[in-house]
């Protein structure tokens, strides 16, 4: 019966194991805080966010695996933005008519943050887009992708909403 | 991507490092466009190269600030889209390290390196190229030294500075625990411009 369990597991669709999903960040570094404004020019402090856990995406319109993740990381906002769960996409490069136009296409619910001269991804270890880095609730990274994911995959919601859990363990 | 003439090519490669690994290297002409890909697999490492034309660098690069002469180099410099990925087990905690300086172009007789954006930026004046055209190219290069997790994968150009249309042998190396790898992809060829397009 477990064998057959495991094996519905398996064929699920959108199935993924979780380390195919993120990296864990041994020894886990403060991230890097930010104040970035959105495509609608509010800012948003990464500070600020403290105790919630936030999804941080590096991105450009240009680059093709950045536009396909865009419609998971939206269903993922969908599910998890009313459980302390913050998703920044971080644009590097681009102005707000650019990312404008992208998003009649690829419509994206989550704050769209603008990084006009790359200041702010210079501070972080990003070697290529997209690259994502899950921040804990007491601010350290988490977890790091390089590449896109299928952000709504059970395994990642799975990951996220631990870091939750861990952290009301830790504050009880 | 549509490929209906996949031109497979399964070539068992001797791979030349300590421990013998096998890789394969597939070939793929892309029916839509014309456009040819190489496809290297190893154990811990999948490299893909997919031919770029100029045309398609011009119209990149001429939405941003570069000076023509700028353009034109990158655009007859012989650019791939190029993807690397890790696929050892999630679980197997390998990590693949590349350092694309260490890769080796073998041409006429001559073993030269790929051209690396770090050189290429700083050889621009200010008026080659403004801040914002020059983020284009350092994030859209592919970096030049990466590390890669199980399941990381990474995009981006490489450029051989070649000219168009010219067929070439590659020699790619990456790194798993220590240990260095080397492999060939044979026989790869710069797109073509658009004078010699048919």
């Amino acid at each position: 019966m477990k064998r057959l369990i495991l094996l519905l597991l398996l064929v699920q669709p959108g199935y993924m194991p979780a380390a195919e999903i993120l990296s864990p960040i041994p020894g886990r570094v403060m991230a890097p805080d930010f104040n970035l404004p959105d495509t609608e020019g509010k800012l948003h402090q990464l500070s600020d966010y403290r105790g919630k856990t936030v999804i941080i995406n590096f991105w450009t319109t240009w680059c093709p695996p950045c536009r396909e993740e865009i419609p998971s990381m939206n269903r993922a906002w969908q599910s998890l933005q009313n459980e302390d769960v913050i998703i920044l996409a971080i644009n590097m490069g681009e102005d707000e008519d650019t990312i404008f136009v992208f998003s009649a296409d690829y419509p994206a619910d989550f704050p769209l943050l603008l990084d006009r001269d790359g200041e702010v991804i210079a501070e972080w270890p990003v070697k290529g887009l997209p690259t994502t880095y899950v921040v804990a609730p007491d601010g350290s990274i988490a977890y790091r992708a390089i590449g896109g994911r299928e952000w709504d995959a059970p395994a990642f919601m799975e990951i996220i909403r631990g870091l939750r859990v861990n952290q009301a363990a830790s504050d009880n | 991507m549509t490929i209906s003439a996949r031109l497979t090519v399964m070539l068992l490669l001797s791979v030349f490092s300590p421990a013998t690994i096998s890789a394969t290297v597939d070939q793929s002409i892309n029916d839509e466009n014309g456009l040819r890909g190489w496809h290297f697999r190893a154990d811990n490492i999948e490299i893909e190269l997919i031919q770029r034309l100029p045309d398609q660098t011009r119209a990149m690069l001429m939405k941003h600030r570069f000076s023509p002469a700028v353009i034109e180099q990158l655009a007859q410099s012989c650019m791939f889209q190029t993807i690397i990925r890790n696929i050892s087990d999630a679980d197997s905690g390998q990590v693949v390290t590349i350092d694309q300086s260490q890769w080796r172009i073998h041409h006429n007789g001559r073993e030269q390196g790929i051209m690396l954006k770090e050189p290429l930026l700083e050889s621009w004046g200010v008026d080659d190229a403004d801040d914002a055209a020059r983020l284009v190219v350092r994030w859209g290069m592919f970096p030049t030294r990466q590390e890669y997790l199980a399941s990381d994968y990474n995009w981006g150009l490489t450029a051989f500075g070649l000219p168009p249309g010219t067929r070439f042998d590659l020699d790619v190396s990456w790194g798993v625990g220590g240990v260095q790898h080397t492999g060939r992809i044979p026989a790869i060829v710069c797109a073509p411009d658009v004078d010699t397009l048919k």
